[in-house]
């Protein structure tokens, strides 16, 4: 097969391992007369290099001690367990293997996990010869990438908190940062999960007047019975475990830049202080009775939507005006076109320092999976993925191999699990209800508002799915 | 709703305890916080949980609950029965069967309560074969909480029975068990005085078993001593005895080679290591499957992952026992994983990291933890701070370990945290002699 190289800078340099045979490791059933009966038999035919595994130990052993491609895995009576345990188990392992799951009966609750993990397919025992063949045709595909190299990146863009991109939107975000960044005014800025908010923040301090240190307070991440001791500091013996005088985060940041990150995760009691802090430039450390005056530039970031939030009375209307003096927005990764190339070239080069590898080209194939992923969490998923890629990547050419199972998933042409056949309503609508479920976070009551229907009645639908 | 605000509903009721259980495990990450700026400190507590899936989970482990209750009166009334017809070694098997019901869902406090009554009733008999095996299982509880003194009482005077009678296999079990004790102390030359005793007496005959588990014992004796190759040759034999078994002891087999993937780590050999830690993990998964042991390995592998640099991996790891202790309510496991996770934010010198010692507390007291585990918390918590600053915390942190260590006598720890104090001194004073 010959695809078209993406050309990004120059021509590309094609890479093309030939591949003679697919190297399978099948693990349980019985090498004999079995549910894989047959296997060996087409072996030859079907250019595999077979190697037989009795159990899941024995397997392992294989699997530290070689190179494979292929891992055919016979699932028994805890099929959704087991497949969990196979994913894990593979991941890391030499040559990436893709991993076929093979059970009496695999219900469709079992299949669309199987595909939301990035497991290559789930076929029914015994096995036949065709879908067999369909896997290992889906394996050879992942061969024939071709490496395109990355962009070079603007040398000043590769610092620790430099901003990559430049696409429109974020142009426009660079200007606003330009007009604040001079001031000392309290500024919001808003944007999905992972798109890059402190890395503004700091930014807009780091180019602004103020000469004090930057400090940044995760208010999502701190259990909030310690959130006001770690924003305004605590005395000695203020309560159990306060066992030595603590100064706070505002009274740190004197003279410079605070930054409260999820300020939408703070409790109303805690808003008030905070509105006291900004409004008053005091604050009081907890068990103390000093007022303390303090001279901080507030920065406040969320993911949320603050005017929702407003109206369900979770977040303080005062409060909200005095954070959004000034609001900049951040766009998400898949509205920001080529930034996703220049942001993979920039960790790319990031990470192959760190992990001492030359990292310089990228595959069409991956090209194209990082491209169709949705990119839940935006440039943050985006670095975490290269990272781990440049961790398993041993020549200079980031592959699909290389990418998280999930992404693998959504190869671009991969058949639906029913090769050529149309799906079922009923498995049409387990897998919307599967999708939204996963847009939900698992959560009943919302997909049930998004679906339109009771939850009771989505509750009946994911035990029948198997969901 | 946050499961930290949802615990703040429930009282701390010993009935309660399943639904405290229920709810940490049906908790779920939202998708979105697990992106955020927060998602690299997400604890048990930032989980969502939902009231309506709450209410549906109730059901089955209220049958659980309705099952382990019917067992435990079911034992009481088959204890009752043995009494009455004369029959009281019944009568004590009864009871510690009930007492090994409570310890296999983790309620250990409540198992001892059982172990005393059958200790009690035990002793007023002529045969003493019940007696050493309630002692022995007194020994156990005491030694997983923590209660070494009063274990090692248990253990000796089990010894001392078995001896008088004959019981070889008792004897050999009190010496592992007090050879246990000792180890746990860091009194090395007494844990390998005892455990070569149980190899004397098990060699004579032919228990694979319990011959593998002392081999397995002295090798991680020997790996503690600096030894290692000797604990190698020790873990080998061990593995040895326990594949002459046909895979019926598969979970001994993970234990071995996890001790196996510990050693090759202690011998800067990562990928054989790793490999271990790996075998270890399907042996688990083809038995009955352990989830306290999975989550155990599962750590180790972290750790190994964090002593080479390779951070990403040892997260997701972490993550992934994360996971697994809270579906399977492994508390004690993720009290283990959040000090850990704790120390990898400290290595990564990244101070909001603090979250993740604050919720292993936090469930350690909760669950009223072995004070063991709260020591280790402490100590780790203390060496955090040493690194990303509060050096009063840190001090603080670091004393209270000692104390804890030092009331549970153990004294290679106590002297560690001495060393780390002394290290936060140094660190603090830097006038101190330079004029």
């Amino acid at each position: 097969m010959t695809r078209p190289a993406q050309t990004l800078n120059g021509p590309p340099s094609p890479s093309r391992p030939a591949i003679e045979a697919v190297r399978v490791l099948a693990v349980g059933g019985e090498a004999g007369p079995g549910p894989l009966q047959g296997l060996r038999q087409w072996a030859a035919e079907l250019g595999v290099e077979l190697e037989w595994a009795a159990d899941l130990p024995r397997a392992t052993r294989l699997l530290a001690g070689g190179h494979w491609q292929l891992v055919l895995a016979v699932l028994g009576d805890r099929s959704d367990e087991e497949l969990t345990w196979w994913v894990d188990a593979l991941r890391g392992a030499a040559g990436g293997p893709r991993l076929v799951a093979l059970a009496d009966r695999p219900s469709m609750g079992l299949a669309l996990r199987a595909e939301k993990l990035g497991v290559l397919d789930v076929l029914a025992l015994p096995l036949k010869r065709d879908a067999l063949a369909a896997a290992l045709a889906r394996v050879r595909a992942a061969t024939t990438e071709v490496a395109v190299p990355l962009p070079p990146i603007d040398a000043e863009a590769q610092g620790h908190y430099a901003l990559v991109g430049q696409s429109p939107a974020m142009l426009e975000v660079y200007k606003l940062m330009a007009r604040v960044a001079h001031s000392t005014a309290t500024v919001l800025i808003l944007g999905e999960s992972g798109t890059g908010k402190e890395v503004v923040a700091r930014t807009i301090h780091q180019h602004g007047p103020a000469s004090g240190p930057f400090v940044a307070v995760n208010c999502a991440a701190i259990p909030e019975n310690l959130l006001e001791s770690e924003l305004f500091g605590h005395e000695k013996g203020a309560f159990t475990g306060a066992v030595a005088r603590k100064i706070g985060r505002f009274e740190q940041a004197g003279g410079g830049t605070l930054f409260l990150d999820e300020i939408a995760d703070m409790s109303l009691a805690l808003q008030a202080k905070i509105l006291r802090a900004v409004q008053e430039r005091e604050i009081e450390r907890v068990g103390g009775g000093e007022s303390i005056p303090v001279t901080v530039r507030l920065i406040a970031a969320t993911n949320r939507n603050l005017q929702e939030a407003i109206a369900q009375g979770r977040f303080r209307e005062d409060l909200y005006y005095r954070l959004a003096v000034v609001t900049i927005e951040l766009p998400r990764l898949v509205d920001r076109g080529d930034d996703l190339l220049l942001l993979i070239g920039h960790f790319a080069r990031q990470f192959g320092e760190r992990y001492h590898k030359q990292i310089d080209a990228l595959s069409d194939r991956a090209l194209e999976l990082l491209r169709n992923h949705q990119w839940v969490g935006n440039v943050r998923e985006l670095r975490n993925v290269i990272e781990r890629a440049a961790i398993v990547v041993s020549d200079g050419t980031l592959r699909s191999e290389h990418l998280p199972d999930d992404l693998r998933a959504q190869e671009p042409g991969v058949p639906e699990r029913t090769a050529g056949v149309l799906p079922t309503l009923a498995e049409a609508e387990a897998r919307h209800i599967a999708r939204v479920l996963s847009h939900t976070g698992g959560q009943i009551g919302a997909a049930a508002d998004i679906l339109g229907i009771h939850r009771n009645t989505l509750t009946r639908k994911m035990k029948e799915y198997g969901l | 709703m946050r499961v930290e605000q949802a615990l703040r509903l429930l009282p701390t009721l010993e009935a309660l305890m399943p639904l405290r259980g229920l709810l940490l495990s049906s908790a779920r990450p939202d998708e979105r916080v697990q992106w955020g700026s927060g998602g690299p400190y997400l604890t048990v507590g930032k989980r969502d949980v939902e009231p309506g899936e709450l209410a549906r989970s109730m059901g089955p482990v209220l049958g659980d609950v309705a099952k382990h209750i019917g067992a435990l009166f079911g034992a009481y009334v088959e204890a009752l029965e043995r009494q009455e017809r004369n029959d009281a070694p019944g009568a004590v098997t009864a009871l510690v069967g009930a007492g090994r019901l409570e310890e296999k869902v983790g309620r250990l406090s409540q198992a001892l309560g059982w172990y005393e009554v059958a200790l009690a009733l035990a002793e007023t008999l002529q045969d003493r074969r019940p007696e050493v095996e309630t002692l022995l299982a007194t020994g156990d509880v005491c030694l997983e909480l923590g209660r070494y003194a009063e274990g090692a009482r248990h253990y000796q005077r089990a010894l001392v029975l078995s001896e008088g009678e004959f019981n070889q296999a008792g004897a050999v079990d009190a010496s592992v068990g007090l050879g246990n004790t000792a180890f746990e102390r860091a009194e090395w030359s007494g844990a390998r005085a005892w455990y070569s005793r149980a190899l004397r007496l098990t060699e004579a005959g032919n228990d694979r078993l319990r011959l593998g588990l002392i081999e397995h014992r002295l090798g991680l004796l020997d790996r503690r001593q600096g030894d290692l190759a000797a604990a190698g040759d020790h873990l080998r034999r061990a593995r040895e005895c326990f594949e002459a078994l046909n895979g019926d002891a598969a979970l001994e087999m993970a234990r071995v080679l996890d001790a196996q993937g510990e050693l090759d780590a202690a011998l800067g050999r990562p990928a054989p290591a790793a490999g271990a830690f790996r075998e270890a993990l399907a042996w688990v998964r083809r038995d009955q499957h352990d989830a306290g042991l999975d989550v155990t390995i599962r750590l180790h592998l972290a750790e190994l992952l964090l002593g080479t640099g390779r951070w990403l991996e040892a997260e997701e790891e972490m993550r992934r026992a994360e996971q697994l202790a809270i579906t399977s309510n492994q508390t004690r496991g993720l009290v283990q994983i959040y000090t850990l996770l704790g120390t990898l934010r400290g290595r990564q010198g990244d101070e909001t990291g603090f979250v993740f010692f604050e919720q292993a507390i936090a469930l350690c007291r909760a669950l009223e933890g072995p004070p063991i585990d709260e020591a280790r918390i402490y100590q780790a918590y203390g060496l955090f701070r040493q690194v990303c600053g509060g050096p009063d915390e840190a001090r603080a942190y670091l004393e209270r370990a000692g104390e804890i260590f030092r009331s549970l006598g153990v004294d290679e720890e106590v002297e560690r945290v001495a060393a780390a104090l002394r290290n936060s001194h140094d660190v603090n004073t830097p006038a101190a002699g330079a004029g």
